[in-house]
């Protein structure tokens, strides 16, 4: 009778292992002004902990195989969210809380980058990582913490590639690009990819920058923004705007007949792909960078999977900000079943040195440098053209060649 | 000289509806001494109807005006009955923190209803059309929306001044309970300015639903600016807080431009807290 107790409590002890919860923080702006987007962050995020807690034998990717972290004894994942609203004392305050209360053992977050950097200095704090995917200020991977990480490209390499972009379209399509005009908006965000405009185009001594244009937080118009722009006379102007203010702006060019060369944005409203829903084919010949573009899905199978998931909960395709916090899920999921143990340490560890397979990027890979900047950070440039994102450079991934003039918006 | 044209005709436009979400506010605040921080929600609800019906039905912005203005009227009503009244006889405090509860209802309401989506009126008769005048473009949805504004003030001063509903609810405002002992159903007073108060702005987000996008949080810049115009006006000042919201307007277009776009609220901001220093009760209060 003995001995079948202790088989019992063995075989309990068993399944409870195997059952056992890893709970990882998930902090994103849930309501609020960026609401829209966090949502569908969401959406991301949970399709990740369905990908890494099922069994997935159709898509090639570590987690996807069986069900929960193998290394683990199958534990599943559970991504715990917390809405910091776009306040990063709320951020703050909510890493706080995840890591005391919900003891989760790891943080990923937190799209704006104004709210990123405060929460990661709390997983800073109590020594355990944060995964941040889509926040694209240098300024992150810039302050020298041990337990931080980014997947996307910051905007001081996003910059370099739009100068690129723009040198490429002046030699091969003889745009005469050359006067530059940045337009961003007053928080973390925007002013660090506005700093790095003014630090970059050292590096780049044909082009000039002829406007400087900042717009407060929930603008109720940006009448005034346009007028000083199109006084300006830009060939190119660089945007660092969310989906309500990008969108105001475009409706706002239309009516100041605003017609520059190009229009590149910063990782945000341009590659929401509710842009396109919202202004037609008034939101064609705009450009930006993305991690993605629904173009590219017949190219990449697992992306294309990942997508199938991520659409059945959202009803739009997979965006590249919101890839890339998709990313951090699997990542930080990965990570912790490499290290085969929820100590920090270990965690941390593998997330220096290890590559990690992300068939679902054009790079295929994410490696983490010492400052914790993913280096494979890769990203394609996309301009929309009859309201599809299609991929115009590096022209590798070329879907649709780039159209380096804006037609005139009476000829639309 | 033209740039300067253009800036001003752009505040006058700006500051127009500002005006018109800041007449309903005064109404209800000047007039009743009840701070309503749900207004610009009321408003966001209207725009929301407007895009509804746009978007089911493709009901143009102007045709859906009158039932934006009426579920804003009737937003205003249930409010009124389902709040204000069980705080109507304790300390103010109560109505700010009861409106401030419903603000952040309504707002997540809205959001678990139609998702934190940013929505436009794609099309209307109005949109992308606009006059151009020696170089000064006045687009015509701007052009209307500040017409309507100024259209509405005008009716709702004059309601308020000739009509004998109008000087009950003067009266109301002024004591309650004179108006009462010579007869005035202040129940009734109440009940309708909260009404009337939700007209004007659902007439305002009708007007910007063409030009501002529809979210959840669509309201609240316009709410804040229509505490400072009110403020600035003069408490219960119809004409006043039209004025107001026209210089708040005029202050931010043409001092951003020259001073710096994000400093363009900052700009209004300052001069509310100036114009207080020594007009406590307003630019135009009594």
């Amino acid at each position: 009778m003995k001995k079948l107790l202790a088989v019992l409590v063995v075989l309990l002890s068993l399944v409870v292992l195997a059952q056992e919860v890893i709970k990882i923080g998930a902090i994103f702006p849930l309501t609020g002004a960026a609401a829209a987007t966090g949502v569908k962050i969401k959406y991301a995020v949970e399709v990740a902990q369905e990908i890494i807690n099922g069994a997935y034998p159709e898509i090639n990717l570590a987690l996807a195989k069986s069900a929960g972290l193998p290394n683990l004894n199958g534990a599943k994942v559970q991504f715990v969210f917390a809405d910091h609203q776009g306040n990063p004392e709320l951020a703050m305050a909510e890493a706080e809380r995840l890591i005391r209360n919900e003891k989760v053992v790891a943080l990923i977050g937190c799209y704006q980058s104004s709210c990123t950097k405060p929460a990661s200095q709390i997983a800073e704090k109590y020594g355990i990582p944060f995964v941040a995917g889509s926040s694209s200020s240098a300024a992150l991977t810039e302050r020298g913490l041990k337990w931080f990480f980014r997947i996307a490209p910051h905007d001081g390499m996003e910059t370099v590639f739009f100068f690129n972009y723009l040198r490429y379209l002046n030699e091969k399509y003889n745009a005469n690009i050359k006067r530059v005009a940045v337009v961003y908006i007053d928080n973390e965000y925007g002013v660090h990819a506005a700093l790095m405009v003014k630090e970059k185009i050292k590096d780049f001594p044909e082009f000039s920058l002829v406007a400087d244009v900042k717009y407060p937080v929930s603008a109720t118009n940006v009448d005034i923004e346009v007028q000083k722009i199109k006084a300006a006379k830009p060939d190119a102007i660089f945007h660092a705007s969310y989906i309500g203010d990008m969108t105001m702006f475009v409706k706002k060019y239309k009516e100041f007949n605003v017609v520059p060369k190009v229009v590149l944005s910063y990782c945000g409203g341009y590659q929401d792909p509710q842009f396109v829903v919202n202004l037609g084919k008034d939101a064609d010949y705009f450009a930006g960078t993305n991690a993605t573009t629904p173009a590219l899905f017949a190219k990449m199978p697992i992306l294309s999977k990942i997508n199938e998931m991520y659409k059945a909960k959202s009803g739009v395709d997979i965006d590249g900000p919101t890839l890339e916090d998709f990313a951090s899920a699997l990542v930080i999921a990965e990570a912790i079943n490499i290290a085969g143990t929820t100590e920090p340490e270990k965690i941390l560890e593998v997330l220096k040195t290890h590559t990690f397979e992300a068939p679902y990027f054009v790079s295929e890979k994410i490696q983490f440098g010492s400052d914790g900047q993913n280096i494979y950070s890769a990203s394609v440039m996309t301009q929309i053209f009859n309201g599809v994102y299609e991929a115009v450079w590096p022209e590798q991934y070329q879907t649709h060649e780039p159209v380096p003039q804006f037609p005139d918006w009476k000829k639309r | 000289m033209s740039m300067l044209a253009q800036l001003v005709v752009t505040g006058v436009l700006v500051g127009s509806v500002y005006s018109l979400v800041a007449v309903g506010l005064t109404l209800v605040w000047g007039l009743m001494d009840i701070i309503n921080f749900a207004h610009g929600d009321f408003m966001m609800i209207s725009m929301y109807t407007v895009f509804w019906l746009y978007a089911l039905l493709k009901w143009d912005p102007l045709i859906s005006l009158p039932i934006a203005a009426l579920v804003a009227a009737m937003i205003g009503l249930l409010t009124y009955r389902l709040v204000i009244k069980r705080v109507l006889n304790a300390p103010g405090l109560m109505a700010l923190l009861a409106t401030f509860g419903l603000s952040l209802f309504i707002r997540n309401f809205a959001q678990f209803l139609w998702s934190p989506n940013y929505r436009f009126v794609g099309e209307s008769i109005l949109s992308g059309k606009r006059l151009i005048i020696y170089d000064v473009i006045v687009g015509i949805p701007q052009l209307v929306a500040a017409l309507g504004s100024i259209g509405m003030t005008l009716a709702v001063a004059l309601f308020i001044k000739k009509t004998k509903f109008g000087k009950a609810v003067q009266a109301t405002a002024q004591s309650r309970e004179i108006a009462e002992l010579m007869g005035v159903d202040t129940e009734k007073v109440y009940m309708f300015t909260f009404a009337l108060s939700g007209i004007c702005v659902g007439v305002a987000g009708t007007l910007l639903s063409g030009i501002f996008p529809v979210y959840p949080e669509s309201g609240a810049m316009y709410g804040l600016l229509a505490f400072v115009i009110v403020a600035l006006g003069g408490f219960g000042n119809i004409w006043g807080a039209f004025y107001a919201g026209i210089m708040i307007g005029l202050a931010e277009t043409i001092g951003g431009f020259y001073l710096g776009t994000q400093f363009k609220y900052a700009i209004a901001f300052l001069i509310y807290l100036l114009v207080l220093q020594f007009r406590p009760k307003g630019l135009f209060g009594w």
